[in-house]
């Protein structure tokens, strides 16, 4: 026996309350006056001690009550054996349904066995049945029927998610301690190695309390081929440049030689045949193949199909545009600061983005709209009616770089972000640098780059700091202003105060910060089924979003179209997606490659997996009988402490009464 | 019935509520004699009865002078009852007549008081007063001049609690100058031995005085409720006892019941009047119920 709750114990000092009340108060008594004493006598038995004993009783209550609550709130338990315990038997059937159950007829088979499973079931029953893929869901109550449970199995589809066995063992020890029941669990499934956890059997374990009975509907002929990548930019400027890279794969796979083939709005653009290695891989490419201007579907298809021919294919989305424009502002009489960036920009074909250069003074009649980022060359004060456009425009989801020179420096804040200017610089290098951002993934460490003089920017709240200078001051800050992308450089674009422009580093920053802020990078060829689409970054933005799905259907209900902020892409095909700041994107998703390896769990870790919980079929028996959780004692000991305080409440009642009547 | 009973009888604990011992003895007495058939013997009464021819020595204010006129002669008019007895009340104001709830022993003893010298003004009786406790704290002379009532009244007022209760004394006193035959009351919760108490009042009775022993009981002291081990203070001598309920509840009740007709029988056999009062017994009932007993004897 133990308490989980000991420091509760502390409140037995209460008892010293009715000690005193008893033992000590009552010796305390207020003298009586009478008008003659001739007819009393002087006894030798003292009244205190006939008293003591009468309300000895009423003390014993007194002190049970207070006993027994400070044990209520320790929380007494005792180990008890779970085989002595009466828990109920919860049959849960769990179906796999993720996507590598659409390989022959795996799925039909699953449901024959959950099927045979609850005819099997004995009477008396309480069974659920669930389906998993990347989480558990079930799709029944419990039920002490049949007929609901056989509907739940009918109604099962395959899904495009990966199956991840470790969320399966995560729900059953979730349920095993919240239903207070023993779990019966079957699960079905193609019992794919892919879908075990990296971290080995931490995540399996199961509770004591649940057996875990495996059913397994994998064939024995497990080969596969797939498309397992494609590589294309998502937007092409010029037909001749385009390049599509393709890696076809096989699991347990002889050599054989497949056809590939290039497809764009159902039309095969071009087929390549690739030799593919036994259990390999294999690259094709294809080159300056023509796509129309605007939003394109397009697939990498192999041929001819498996078993599993859904992975044959790998959907991609690429969109034809004419290169877009960046609008470049300067203060008057200073358009040589945007030689070096205008330079940088354009010589990146790839990136499509052509500099517009222009003085602050311009920024009022300019339509921004056109533009997709804008970059403000040390705008210092800026003028009040460019700076409420400017910020308008970003907050309507345009892009900002702002480089802050010694304009900026002596204005005391940056414009349009307000962050407050701590001072200069002097000469120095650059620190750390998170090349994980987009922003920078390309730039290195702006190897041997000087800073000459430098702003020092203090970050805004909320701002991240994407690059810091040698003494830790920021260098290049993201923030976000509505529902657009702000960057702030703490130099200048041009060589006026270092040489960054001078050093390879330079180019990549100026074209990745351009495709960052012009949100190339938003919208990938193709992402993998269960990624989330961005529909708003802000909740305050409550313009509508929209999602039309593969099937032609709006996904978004009224309520979810004006305030989620992400859409989960939860099956394979091609999205349209409306974002609130008004742009417009073509998703392609597809299955997780990882679902195409149908290689199978050996039984030996699939016997490992059932005994993680001690709890075999075999030995079930066996091992129950030792088995002991701790049982809490809690309602027992209240149930005492209610029956104390009724009895405490009739002596005290009489004795009172008694007082009464002396009086 | 017991509601007209009610009704018609003052509780103590109301005339306890009236300002002014005149006011409390007028209610009584009027409300007691509106009751009875004829005048209680108490003294002078204003009865007409008849004509004795006048001697010389007699009072000349008792002359019929209507008669002188018609007859030419001198007769004196005789009321019944007539005697020349002075009415004496005897208050104990000791400390252990300050109990009481919610009507103090001194209280019912004040009105009791009251209420007998305005039954003697009324009948043109001499009224006086004693009282004591262990010595004689006030004494007022009877006699039967005008404004005697109020300064009885007002004494029996300004009583206050002293100690201890000392018979003797107080007898000492009365016997100095109850010279001629009267009738005395005394009111005591006698906590005293019943034959200390009879053989102190005793020689009273042998000069043909009438001697009434008034004896006040609170109910609580007839039968007492105690608290679990009780600490009693005695009132008069300070001394404390523990005492049980048990024993109040038994042997206490069955002494004082001892002591009550003990004393009731030693002052009937020594020819005293007895009469038992409780603080919760309706004032005028019972002194209806006395004057009746005693009418009825005489």
């Amino acid at each position: 026996m133990g308490f989980l709750s000991p420091w509760f114990l502390a409140g037995l000092a209460a008892i010293g309350l009715p000690l005193w009340l008893h033992l000590l108060r009552q010796f305390k008594r207020t003298p009586q006056p009478f008008s003659s004493l001739m007819f009393f006598e002087r006894r030798v038995q003292s009244s205190v001690r006939h008293r003591r004993l009468r309300y000895l009783m009423l003390l014993a209550l007194r002190l049970a009550l207070l006993i027994l609550l400070a044990l209520a709130f320790a929380n007494p338990f005792i180990m008890r054996s779970r085989a002595s315990q009466t828990r109920r038997k919860l049959t849960l059937i769990v179906v796999d349904r993720s996507f590598s159950m659409r390989a022959v007829n795996h799925m039909e088979r699953a449901k024959e066995e959950a099927h045979r499973l609850v005819s099997n079931l004995s009477g008396g029953f309480l069974a659920q049945v669930a389906a998993l893929d990347s989480h558990l869901e079930t799709l029944t109550a419990f039920e002490t029927e049949r007929t609901g449970l056989n509907a739940a199995i009918d109604s099962l589809t395959v899904g495009d998610e990966t199956s991840s066995y470790g969320e399966l063992a995560r729900a059953l020890r979730l349920l095993d301690r919240t239903a207070n029941m023993q779990i019966d669990a079957h699960f079905i499934s193609d019992m794919q190695q892919s879908s075990l956890p990296s971290k080995g059997f931490v995540d399996l374990q199961l509770e004591p309390g649940t057996t875990l009975a495996l059913h397994s509907v994998a064939q024995s002929k497990k080969e596969n081929w797939a498309v397992e990548n494609v590589i294309v930019a998502p937007q092409i400027f010029d037909p001749k440049l385009s390049r599509l890279t393709s890696t076809v794969a096989g699991w347990q796979t002889p050599a054989a030689s497949r056809q590939v083939s290039l497809i764009l709005n159902n039309k095969v653009l071009a087929s390549k045949t690739v030799a593919v290695p036994p259990n390999g891989r294999a690259q094709v490419e294809f080159l300056g193949f023509d796509v129309p201007y605007g939003a394109n579907r397009g697939e990498i298809r192999l041929e001819p199909h498996d078993e599993l021919s859904q992975d044959d294919v790998y959907p991609f989305a690429v969109e034809r545009s004419d290169p877009r424009r960046i609008l470049f502002l300067y203060a008057g009489g200073r358009s040589h600061e945007g030689f070096y960036y205008k330079a940088a920009m354009e010589s990146s074909a790839s990136a499509g983005l052509l500099v517009d250069q222009a003085p602050f003074e311009q920024g009022s009649n300019l339509d921004l709209s056109k533009f997709v980022f804008v970059v403000l060359s040390d705008p210092g004060e800026l003028d009040k009616d460019v700076a409420a456009r400017i910020r308008s425009y970003v907050e309507k989801g345009g892009g900002l770089l702002i480089a802050a020179g010694i304009d900026t420096a002596r204005s005391g804040a940056v414009a349009i972000t307000a962050a407050k200017i701590g001072g200069g610089n002097a000469a120095q290098a650059v620190g750390e640098v998170d090349n994980q951002n987009p922003a920078l993934s390309e730039v290195g460490r702006f190897e041997n780059v000087q800073f000459l003089r430098s702003v020092s920017v203090l970050p805004n709240r909320g701002a991240k700091v994407l690059a810091k200078f040698a003494d830790g001051s920021p260098l290049l800050l993201e923030e976000r202003i509505g529902e657009g992308r702000v960057l702030t450089f703490a130099g200048m674009l041009d060589s006026s105060n270092s040489d960054f422009p001078l050093h390879a580093s330079y180019l990549p920053f100026v074209v990745q910060t351009g495709l960052y802020l012009s949100g190339a990078d938003d919208n990938p060829s193709s992402v993998v089924v269960g990624s989330p689409a961005t529909l708003r970054h802000s909740k305050a933005e409550t313009t509508a979003a929209d999602v039309v799905g593969p099937d032609g259907k709006h996904e978004l209900s009224l309520s979810d179209a004006t305030k989620a902020m992400t859409f989960n892409l939860s099956e394979a095909g091609f999205f349209e997606v409306q974002s609130a700041n008004g742009r417009r994107a073509l998703m392609a998703v597809h299955p997780d490659r990882r679902e195409s390896d149908l290689t199978v769990i050996p039984d030996e870790t699939l016997d490992l997996w059932r005994n993680t919980g001690g709890m075999t079929q075999v030995d079930q028996t066996a091992s129950t009988q030792s088995l002991t959780a701790p049982w809490s004692l809690w309602r027992y000991v209240l149930l005492l402490v209610l029956a104390a305080a009724c009895v405490e409440s009739v002596f005290a009642a009489r004795y009172l009464k008694q007082e009464r009547e002396t009086r | 019935m017991p509601v007209q009973v009610s009704n018609r009888y003052l509780d103590p604990s109301v005339l306890a509520g009236i300002s002014g011992l005149d006011l409390i003895a007028k209610t009584v007495v009027d409300g007691f004699l509106a009751g009875l058939h004829r005048s209680p013997d108490f003294g002078f009464s204003q009865e007409f009865e008849e004509y004795r021819a006048y001697t010389p020595g007699d009072d000349l204010r008792h002359v019929d002078w209507n008669v002188y006129a018609r007859t030419e002669r001198a007769y004196l008019k005789r009321y019944r009852g007539e005697t020349n007895t002075a009415a004496i009340v005897l208050l104990d104001a000791s400390a252990s007549m300050g109990f009481g709830e919610p009507v103090r022993k001194i209280d019912y003893a004040k009105y009791l008081a009251s209420s007998l010298v305005y039954l003697a003004h009324l009948q043109r009786d001499s009224a006086g007063l004693i009282v004591f406790n262990d010595d004689v704290s006030n004494f007022i002379r009877p006699t039967s001049r005008q404004g005697q009532l109020m300064r009885l009244l007002h004494a029996i007022d300004g009583a206050e609690l002293g100690k201890r209760t000392n018979f003797a004394r107080p007898f000492f006193e009365l016997q100095q100058f109850m010279k001629r035959r009267g009738v005395t009351a005394l009111i005591s919760d006698f906590f005293e031995e019943p034959e200390l108490i009879v053989k102190t009042v005793e020689p009273l009775r042998f000069r043909g005085n009438e001697l009434i022993l008034f004896h006040i009981l609170d109910p609580r002291e007839m039968e007492p409720k105690l608290a679990d081990g009780a600490l009693l203070v005695d009132m008069e001598t300070g001394e404390a006892l523990e005492a049980t309920p048990e024993y109040a509840r038994t042997e206490y009740r069955e002494k004082i019941q001892a002591h009550i007709e003990n004393l009731r029988t030693k002052a009937q056999a020594a020819g005293l009047d007895y009469f038992l009062l409780r603080t919760d017994r309706p004032l005028d009932e019972a002194l209806r119920e006395y004057l009746t007993i005693r009418q009825g004897r005489m």
